[in-house]
């Protein structure tokens, strides 16, 4: 394990029943990176962001996050140690504002150095005009805002997003691409699964590329592309 | 050994014989749990009722509790539909939660209904048939287990057989495995559940004569029941006939051996099906079959 | 001097007035009815802090009652008078919770409910035979009469069960507007993404299961205070959970003024029906039917949906400038 990685998988499987969701799995994330994960639906990528994130514990392999073993911590704890998630499809808490949401988020994130106020994460999302409403009230693009908000909040070094760009128009890809950026210019690790490739070939530094659970391709953007497997998984 | 053998042949018989009346209220329970996810902690008290309805059919007509099913059953199973349609179904549009404290509602009314109209005293189903006993080589065996057993095996193959051969039927074990599947069918998932229930309802019935053969029973009597057959479902598995059977004999041997090996220790007997329950929910939280 | 707002004021006078009704002479009858209610309000106001705010379908009120009740009954019998006895059956009760915590939190859903309504039918089952004082006449069926009350008038026990309700509501008043209130409505709004917001669901789902514990508990041993003989099947009787579910439900679950209401009419149907018998429960089982059908949010809920606190508020807002005025 090299010096700098923020996350290291070494191994990793995961079983469902007879079902193997993620096989044998190894890759680095070194710091201020941020990385994609990208392959066909079914492919294994959100299983693994639950192994890191420690909703899942892996069937076998280890996880390191900054040289410490944290395979099977459970998830808050993780959150204590500096990784936060969003989630593909948004899990807001309906009851709260969207205030609340992200004050659960600093109040149960751990005893950390501070990280940004409220309102600048609601003007980084462009969340604000909407801050005081109940999350249940909110419509789909804003509750995928609010994801985001929510993991800013905890202040992690390690950010994992889960397609945070599906289901966005055209218009709307900018600001994400912005938001990411500004999440890597403030010297976080980015973990990013995505289908939509602007986001991909702009945002990322590296792509790991995922099939059937298995790793078949490494490398920047413009190599990932041109491999003849991953063109085989996506359109053979 | 010989004479241990001789000691333990009566309760294995009778555990297993038992398990037989576990198993219809188990099927029923079950049948709702499937489609719905719900537990109808009611199930229990509507089998109360339905020991309660064989008794006063027999007080009044004088009629066997088996032929009082005749109107027993279909009156159960309008009865659940309607329970279903007008209650359940519209409590379960709010959440889960909600259609379980209307089953708590339900549990609440049934009971005090039976103990209105009826008395919190204890009641029994006094045939004459009911404490015969006849000989099998050196082993005897008690009527009442035995009816038990046969009663769950003939309900087993009647819901079985429902289950597989109508439409209505496969579109319930559709239900219990995937919702999708029941609504690709076009069948109204609203329409299922209350025919499950129905189905239900109609099991009730048949096992409140079972239960008021075997034991004696009052108004507040059906919450073993409940907590048993809940039991013989999550250790028996969801649509499988077979491990619902094996379920109800495990729980009926549960209790006799529990209590023949402590001596014919009431406590035991009494407690074991509890900490059996319990203890399958703490090592499988989900259940036996969950994922 | 700073004069405290009318918000708290309010309560506070509602408190005194109701614990100088034993001193005016009001008739005995009532105090009976209002002890009831005290009762029904803690065990209510601690259901709802665990249905309503954390999310647990919690159906064991009853094993706390029980154990609180017979811990206390039992003392009485050794020696231990029966005030210490009520705080000792409390922490029996909490104990019990903390026991049980680890294998019921493991259960999710409707495996959680059912996995804890098994077990007060476990302990009915095991106190029926239990004899651990007194002779063949005591214990087992026959339960356990609590010694050395007959000092204790009902002026005092009313007290008691006051003092029970009011920091039964003002503990779950403080929880909802602290730290720990945030956490457990994250909880039971969305587990998983509490979980990842770094919220520890078993520390806090264990922190209002003893809370609740041990203020059912007390509560359920302050009834025994009151009927000096416990019984497994009256101690373990599964009303101990309908009543609290009923009057939460009724009043509006998740609400905090919704055990209030709910106690209060679970209260006054019970002196309404009282000569009625079964009636009187098959009455209330079809008024929560009927309420969960038709209102789900409860009498509370309703109210605030029509907006019936606007009036009383503005009201009370305008008397509050006025007086800070003069």
């Amino acid at each position: 394990m090299s010096e700098t990685a923020v996350l290291s998988i070494d191994r990793v499987s995961k079983h469902f029943g007879g079902i193997v969701a993620v096989k044998d799995m190894t890759f680095e994330v070194q710091a201020g990176e941020v990385l994609g994960l990208m392959g066909p639906n079914g492919a294994g990528k959100t299983t693994l962001l639950n192994i890191i994130a420690g909703t899942y514990s892996p069937s076998s392999g280890r996880v390191h996050f900054c040289g410490r073993d944290i395979t099977g911590l459970p998830a808050h704890k993780l959150c204590h140690l500096g990784i936060a998630r969003t989630y593909q499809i948004p899990q807001p808490f309906t009851s709260l504002s969207a205030r609340q949401n992200i004050l659960v988020a600093t109040e149960y994130g751990g005893k950390k150095a501070a990280g940004m106020e409220h309102d600048k994460i609601f003007d980084l999302v462009n969340l604000s005009e909407q801050k005081d409403m109940p999350a249940r009230d909110l419509a789909t693009v804003s509750l995928k805002r609010l994801e985001l908000a929510r993991a800013l909040a905890s202040n992690p070094t390690l950010i994992l997003l889960d397609e945070i760009a599906a289901g966005s128009t055209d218009a709307e890809l900018p600001r994400i691409l912005g938001i990411i950026e500004e999440i890597h210019k403030m010297g976080k690790t980015v973990v990013l699964v995505e289908h939509v490739m602007k986001v991909m070939v702009e945002a990322v530094d590296r792509i790991i590329v995922i099939d059937k659970g298995e790793k078949i391709a490494e490398g920047t953007p413009g190599e990932v592309m041109k491999d003849e497997k991953v063109i085989a998984a996506y359109f053979g | 050994m010989e004479d241990f053998l001789v000691g333990l042949a009566p309760p294995l018989i009778k555990g297993i014989l038992l398990g037989g009346l576990y198993v219809v209220i188990a099927l029923g329970l079950s049948l709702v749990f499937g489609v719905m996810k719900l537990i109808n902690v009611a199930h229990g008290d509507l089998v109360i009722l339905g020991s309660y309805f064989a008794w006063a059919v027999m007080g009044w007509l004088g009629i066997d509790p088996f032929l009082s099913l005749v109107a027993g059953v279909p009156l159960f199973f309008v009865l659940g539909f309607f329970v279903q349609k007008f209650i359940i179904n519209r409590t379960f549009r709010i959440s889960l939660d909600a259609a379980l404290i209307a089953c708590f509602g339900i549990s609440i009314i049934v009971q005090n209904l039976c103990q209105a109209i009826w008395t919190p005293f204890n009641r029994s189903l006094l045939t004459d048939y009911r404490l015969l006993t006849f000989a099998v080589g050196p082993l005897t065996i008690q009527l009442r287990y035995l009816l038990d057993f046969i009663g769950g095996l003939a309900v087993m193959l009647a819901v079985r057989g429902f289950l597989r051969r109508t439409y209505l039927g496969r579109a319930i074990s559709a239900a219990s495995q995937n919702e999708p599947v029941a609504e690709r069918m076009g069948i109204n998932p609203n329409r299922v559940y209350s025919f499950a229930f129905a189905i239900a309802m109609a099991c009730a019935a048949v096992a409140g004569v079972l239960q008021g053969l075997t034991f004696s029973f009052s108004p507040t009597s059906g919450s073993p029941f409940l907590i048993i057959s809940f039991g013989v479902i999550i250790l028996g598995g969801l649509g499988s006939m077979a491990g619902t059977f094996i379920g109800g004999m495990v729980f009926g041997l549960t209790q006799t051996l529990g209590a023949y090996f402590s001596g014919g220790s009431l406590l035991v007997q009494s407690i074991a099906p509890y900490l059996l329950v319990f203890v399958i929910l703490s090592v499988r939280p989900q259940g036996i079959f969950g994922r | 001097m700073k004069i405290p707002r009318l918000t708290t004021l309010v309560p506070v006078v509602i408190l005194v007035l109701l614990a100088l009704f034993p001193l005016i002479g009001i008739p005995l009858n009532w105090l009976n009815y209002l002890f009831s209610f005290f009762i029904y309000l803690a065990l209510a106001t601690m259901w709802n802090l665990l249905a309503g705010y954390t999310g647990l379908i919690m159906l064991c009120p009853h094993a706390f009652v029980g154990l609180a009740g017979y811990t206390m009954a039992i003392g009485t019998w050794v020696g231990v008078p029966f005030q210490a006895g009520l705080i000792a059956g409390a922490a029996v009760a909490a104990l019990f919770a903390l026991l049980i915590s680890y294998p019921v939190f493991r259960m999710k859903g409707i495996y959680f409910a059912i996995g804890t309504l098994v077990l007060p039918e476990a302990l009915k089952a095991w106190f029926s035979f239990w004899r651990p004082v007194g002779t063949a006449y005591q214990g087992g069926g026959a339960g356990y009469a609590v010694a050395g009350v007959a000092g204790f008038t009902l002026g005092d026990k009313y007290w008691l069960a006051l003092a029970i309700a009011a920091v039964s509501i003002f503990v779950v008043h403080i929880i909802l507007r602290a730290r720990l209130g945030l956490g457990l409505t994250a909880i039971r709004d969305n587990e998983n993404t509490a979980a990842s917001s770094g919220v520890n669901i078993f520390r806090l789902k264990l922190s209002s299961f003893l809370i609740a514990a041990f203020i059912m508990g007390i509560a359920g041993a302050a009834y025994y205070i009151h009927n000096p003989r416990i019984q497994p099947t009256s101690g373990f009787n599964i009303s101990w959970l309908l009543l609290p579910l009923m009057a939460t439900v009724i009043g509006g679950e998740g609400i905090e003024e919704g055990p209030i209401i709910g106690a209060a009419i679970v209260t006054f149907l019970r002196f309404l029906l009282a000569d009625y018998g079964a009636w009187s429960l098959f009455i209330q089982g079809i008024i929560l039917v009927v309420v969960v059908v038709v209102m789900p949010q409860g009498i509370a809920g309703l109210l605030r949906q029509v907006g019936a606190y606007r009036l009383p508020l503005r009201l009370f807002k305008a008397a509050e400038a006025k007086i800070h005025k003069t």
